[in-house]
């Protein structure tokens, strides 16, 4: 709370210091439109919050125009997108993109391209916006053309984070090296990272502390442990793009696929082994959970989206671990990192998402304006402090940033100088329908019902079947 | 006669109209979609045509929709038996006078008017693993590990008590009434011949209550055969399949993989499996209630 309220004292600066450059042109582009109510649906993430609490107030008292965000869950959002855009309805004027799913909107034609749009009027096109300044990430929302779909609002890179003070203790350094046979540190290997876990784990029991030795965002009923598998565990041991062959459209092996290969086998081997040193919550947690984890203290180490990265290292309000996070990358097998630097492979998942217009909104023009505000580079360090995202190239080297980043322990900085190790989704029309012929598999392999064997045997075949159902095998 | 026909045709116009709008329309194009094949994330995302019973086929040998059908059928007759038995008895225990009687009443309808989506949450919030009161009391003076993420009998029990701490106030207001508005003359008779309790329940109280027990049963039975939100909430249908019932199935097939035809052709057949369900049950009562009379 106290550090949106700072983030809303310091766009109230912002914003005086952009009345002279770009506040005249937005009073006047706006004028036209004065009164009315746009309508948008996002997840309630930090970014979307400082987007609907500080922003749309802000873009309101210069244009007139409100802007009404309805941040919800996850589920919530994509439902009453995706229902709005299939039926035309027009109740959204813009709409959260998340970067897994804009190969779906994009097949399905829902989204107005905004190149196009701004190019066919000139008078909307606000000064002091240009894309150029977007990092790579606006490339998930363009066409094979090059044209814009959605402005990006929110990016972040997966990455590991740790307990500095539990990882620094004399006694369980002492320990941890009678035990294992060499020094505690945070994990570069996944041999280690077993390790570390089993070993704090046992170490919190010992002191009487509520922690474990990592997290596993591992719900046995919400697609987030598929993610976690797919996105994060199965990359960093070399399996990419869910297994799935991109020429064939198979995914089992004996079809030329990987999804039930050795690597695959591999890391979801690895990631339900971790189960038993993980809190007791691990099996009903989504990111979200993982994150109230780590910020309880309840875990030594863990896969942490970075849009929770940078509030569990500086918010004291929501975190008791703010001084005590350490930033890395995650452990990744042999060989996967200079696939990655290469670019024939990626360590983990570059998260985030864009704000779109869907063909069925009413108040087109007026909600162009409104993604140009939320784009503009005066917005994006106070942005980047509140929600640990950043979508602009200058944002890195704003004091502000910097300064924070340093209480992060250098999160900014580990995603401007490795976010290229990291991507997107695969670019699956099919990807909510595949997700989803694979999720009680791996649900059955987190709850042991069965094997990671068994279930990505499984997770293959009836990916495989959805695939030939829609079409993309022929 | 004609007139008279005519002004009540022209005042319930407006309520047929919405039942059509609402009811019967949205009924008949979920049977017309059920005909296609529709996928809109598909290569081809139109409606394509493949006989009638294409969807229909698929779903005899659908693994998967058809143990979501049998699991809900079990949920639906467990919960009713929980809740039936219960609720009876507490509607029977509320004819009497004790201390504190309308507290209890009105503490015991309280679950009844929580929304379903907030009866998961609060469920959730009570039970979830290391953070929940209930593992901690289960674990700290039973001995007993309650997680239901990874237990799938866990999962499913869980989601029975809630129905039936949500439900089972209905079913005691329901009877309550009905044991309320009995006539007292044939439990004065019986007493006179010389029956106990026991022959007055069974023999008098039961035949008696039959219709309304068909209406308390029918609407139990429905409402538990579709049920959704609370599961979405707590188990999210999992762990695995384990609490996958066929409403959620049903969701999951339409609106995140988004086959269109084959989860109108499911809703249709469910629908078809919970009318005879009803009526197999309606009929055994029905006759039932003849014999006694």
């Amino acid at each position: 709370m106290r550090k949106l309220l700072f983030a809303v004292i310091a766009s109230i600066f912002s914003f005086s210091a952009m009345a002279g450059g770009h506040a005249d042109w937005f009073k006047k582009a706006g004028a036209p439109y004065s009164g009315t109510v746009l309508q948008g649906v996002a997840e309630n993430t930090p970014p979307g919050q400082f987007a609907g609490e500080v922003l749309a107030k802000e873009f309101e008292k210069l244009t007139g125009i409100k802007v009404q965000l309805e941040n919800t869950s996850w589920d919530q959002m994509y439902d009453k997108a995706i229902k709005d855009m299939e039926a035309n309805s027009g109740i959204y004027d813009f709409v959260y993109i998340e970067q897994d799913i804009v190969y779906d909107y994009l097949n399905r034609d829902f989204l107005v391209n905004i190149t196009e749009g701004l190019a066919n009027n000139p008078d909307l096109q606000a000064p002091g916006v240009s894309l150029d300044d977007f990092t790579t990430f606006i490339d998930y929302f363009k066409d094979d053309s090059g044209d814009v779909f959605g402005v990006p609002m929110e990016a972040f890179i997966k990455v590991y984070l740790y307990r500095k003070d539990l990882f620094e203790r004399a006694d369980a350094k002492a320990s941890f090296r009678a035990q294992y046979g060499y020094g505690l540190s945070p994990a570069t290997s996944f041999d280690q990272y077993r390790d570390n876990a089993e070993f704090f784990t046992h170490y919190c029991a010992d002191q009487g502390m509520e922690c474990w030795g990592t997290t596993v965002q591992g719900h046995t009923g919400h697609p987030a442990s598929t993610y976690e598998f797919l996105e994060s565990i199965a990359p960093s041991f070399g399996l990419y793009n869910w297994g799935v062959n991109m020429d064939t459209y198979q995914s089992c092996v004996e079809n030329g696929g990987q999804l039930n290969g050795g690597r695959a086998k591999a890391a979801l081997n690895f990631w339900t082994q971790l189960l038993p040193f993980a809190p007791p919550e691990a099996l009903q947690s989504t990111w979200s959970e993982v994150g109230s984890s780590f910020a309880a203290g309840r875990a030594a180490q863990g896969w942490v989206y970075g849009e929770n990265a940078a509030w569990i290292a500086t918010d004291a309000e929501k975190s008791a671990v703010v001084g005590n996070v350490g930033v890395m990358l995650p452990p990744t097998a042999p060989g996967v990192m200079t696939q990655a630097a290469s670019g024939n492979g990626y360590i983990g998942y570059y998260d985030g998402g864009a704000y779109g217009i869907p063909h069925s909104s009413k108040n087109k023009e007026a909600t162009m304006l409104w993604l140009q505000y939320v784009a503009l580079n005066e917005h994006q360090a106070d942005w980047a402090i509140a929600g640990g995202r950043i979508t602009h190239k200058g944002t890195y080297a704003d004091p502000k940033v910097m300064a924070v980043d340093e209480q992060a322990d250098g999160y900014f900085t580990l995603m401007r100088d490795t976010g290229f190790l990291y991507a997107g989704a695969p670019p699956f029309p099919f990807h909510g329908a595949g997700r989803g012929a694979i999720d009680p598999f791996i649900y059955s392999a987190l709850a042991g019902e069965m094997t990671p064997e068994e279930a990505l045997d499984g997770a293959c075949a009836a990916l495989d079947q959805v695939m030939s159902d829609l079409g993309y095998q022929n | 006669m004609l007139s008279k026909n005519k002004t009540g045709w022209l005042l319930l116009s407006p309520t047929i109209l919405i039942l059509v709008l609402v009811g019967l329309v949205p009924f008949f194009y979920v049977l017309y979609v059920g005909f296609f094949k529709w996928n809109p994330l598909a290569v081809d995302p139109s409606m394509q045509f493949e006989g009638l019973g294409f969807n229909y086929r698929r779903l005899i040998f659908d693994q998967v929709f058809l143990e979501s059908i049998w699991r809900s059928i079990k949920f639906a007759f467990v919960t009713l038996f929980f809740e039936l038995t219960l609720g009876f008895l507490l509607a029977l225990s509320l004819l009497s006078s004790f201390p504190l009687k309308s507290f209890f009443r009105g503490v015991h309808t309280l679950p009844l008017v929580i929304a379903p989506i907030v009866v998961g949450s609060i469920f959730k919030l009570f039970t979830v693993q290391g953070l929940g009161p209930l593992p901690h009391i289960l674990k700290d003076y039973f001995g007993y590990t309650l997680n239901y993420g990874l237990h799938a009998d866990q999962a499913f029990w869980m989601i029975v008590i809630m129905d039936i701490w949500h439900w089972t106030p209905f079913v005691t207001l329901t009877l309550l009434a009905g044991l309320s508005a009995l006539p007292q003359d044939p439990y004065e008779s019986a007493k006179i011949d010389g029956a106990n309790n026991f022959q007055i329940f069974f023999y008098i109280t039961i035949p008696m209550m039959i219709p309304v027990l068909i209406v308390v049963i029918f609407i139990r039975l429905m409402d538990s055969l579709k049920i959704v939100d609370e599961i979405w909430m707590l188990t999210g249908g999992g762990p695995g399949y384990a609490t996958r019932f066929t409403g959620i199935h049903i969701w999951k097939e339409v609106f995140e993989k988004r086959f269109y035809g084959l989860g109108s052709a499911m809703s249709i057949l469910y629908l078809y499996i919970t009318i005879v369900i009803c009526w197999i049950l309606y009929s055994v009562m029905v006759s039932r209630g003849k014999d006694e009379d």
